[in-house]
């Protein structure tokens, strides 16, 4: 599939890889809708790629409503008569051990709540489940070329404190062998599904946290430094042009290892 | 160009080119962009519809009850009765009362 021409949904797209996403997109001619929760940062990306001479929408809803799903690629398919790609790059943190001990007792002194637990299952798996179920039912039935997108990370390999995260993650990981293997049984021949896993990237979220954290994260990084969203961006692209690419999770790190060298 | 008026915001269509940008008015006199470069050759009363319709699915008329509106009791006598407090979806730019529907009873 060519990126120009073709119409773009990213959600999250008001911030990080997602930003990222939808101006590479834009830049190299797709028409593209920015989702995200927060509209001034809507408002920014969609003014931005205004002035790169771009095609874009900014719509502002929450990916864990169902309601709020269907209006976007309602709004999508409204402003730009197809749809596409959709990526999903809406997904939160909300990090913490599972259980944490009292020093002087050793008993359980907290555990994980619900409320981040779910919070992150809500956004980052049924958020990306919703995106996907109906941006494919859009594009079987408006017959329309098609890649889905999921967003994993590479911490679907369990990391220790993210329990939440990457339970998510790994869902979202398995998400295009599942939906590629039906869209088989069920004769649906036009539609692609690729997830991406990023490592450690340079977002707001991580450029602004300790940088002694960071420094030590970075140790483990064969690159030497983080992924830039834009290399994520590209990577999308190349996906959308590879038609080969399909029912799979490529992940792209850097060369992330565990400490000692063994890759992640 | 045309001007939209639709739940208490004001749209513009611009024309740019052979393409139409939405732009509408923020409260703080500013405004930001809807959607840039769409209906491409499309004449301006069609261009205006179609940018009417994504206005509504982009943003769709509704209340959200936020809990008690306890600045705006309803009085009987000393008695004060509170109801729930609304809001619109596009509640993140809502600072002041809505001018076609006043809180004030
Ligand atoms: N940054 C990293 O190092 C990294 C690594 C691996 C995976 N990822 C994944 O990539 C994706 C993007 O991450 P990022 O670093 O760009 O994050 P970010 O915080 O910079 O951007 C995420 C965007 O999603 C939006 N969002 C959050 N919840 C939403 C909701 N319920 N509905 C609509 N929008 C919502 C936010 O407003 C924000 O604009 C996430 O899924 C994240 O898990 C990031």
């Amino acid at each position: 599939m060519e990126i120009k021409g073709s119409v773009a949904l990213v959600t999250g797209g008001g911030n990080g890889i997602g930003e990222a996403v939808v101006k590479h997109l834009a830049k190299h001619g797709a028409k593209v809708a920015v989702v995200d929760m927060v509209q001034k940062n809507i408002d920014r990306v969609v003014k931005d790629i205004k002035e790169m001479g771009g095609e874009a929408v900014g719509i502002q809803a929450n990916v864990t409503s169902e309601a709020d799903t269907a209006r976007y690629i309602k709004g999508t398919i409204e402003a730009f008569g197809q749809l596409n790609i959709a990526v999903s790059c809406a997904g939160i943190i909300r990090d913490g051990m599972m259980l944490t001990l009292d020093k002087e007792t050793g008993k359980v002194s907290r555990k994980l709540g619900l409320d981040k637990w779910q919070a992150v299952l809500d956004t980052n798996l049924t958020g990306t489940f919703l995106t996907m179920r109906d941006a494919a039912e859009a594009m079987v039935n408006g017959g329309w070329e098609g890649l889905l997108v999921p967003i994993s990370s590479v911490n679907k390999i369990g990391q220790v404190g993210q329990i939440n995260y990457s339970s998510a993650k790994v869902a979202d990981a398995l998400m295009p062998k599942i939906i590629v293997g039906e869209f088989l049984m069920r004769g649906i021949r036009n539609i692609r599904c690729v997830a991406i896993a990023p490592g450690y990237t340079a977002t707001p979220m991580l450029t602004g946290m300790n940088q002694e954290a960071l420094k030590a994260i970075l140790e483990d990084v064969h690159l030497g430094r983080l992924v830039a969203p834009e290399e994520i961006a590209s990577l999308i692209g190349h996906c959308i042009e590879n038609q080969a690419l399909n029912a799979t999770t490529i992940e792209i790190t850097g060369g992330l290892c565990y400490p000692k060298g063994i890759a992640k | 160009m045309q001007n939209i008026f639709y739940n208490d915001m004001q749209f513009s269509v611009k024309p740019r080119g052979e393409r139409w940008d939405i732009t509408y008015s923020l409260p703080n006199g500013s405004s930001a962009i809807a959607g840039a470069g769409l209906f491409a050759g499309l004449p301006e009363s069609e261009a205006g519809a179609r940018a009417l319709a994504l206005i509504k699915t982009i943003f769709p008329v509704g209340i959200k009850t936020v809990g008690p509106d306890v600045t705006h009791p309803n009085t009987i006598g000393d008695l004060k009765i509170i109801g729930p407090d609304v809001t619109h979806p596009n509640f993140i730019y809502w600072n002041k009362d809505s001018v076609s529907c006043p809180r004030e009873l």
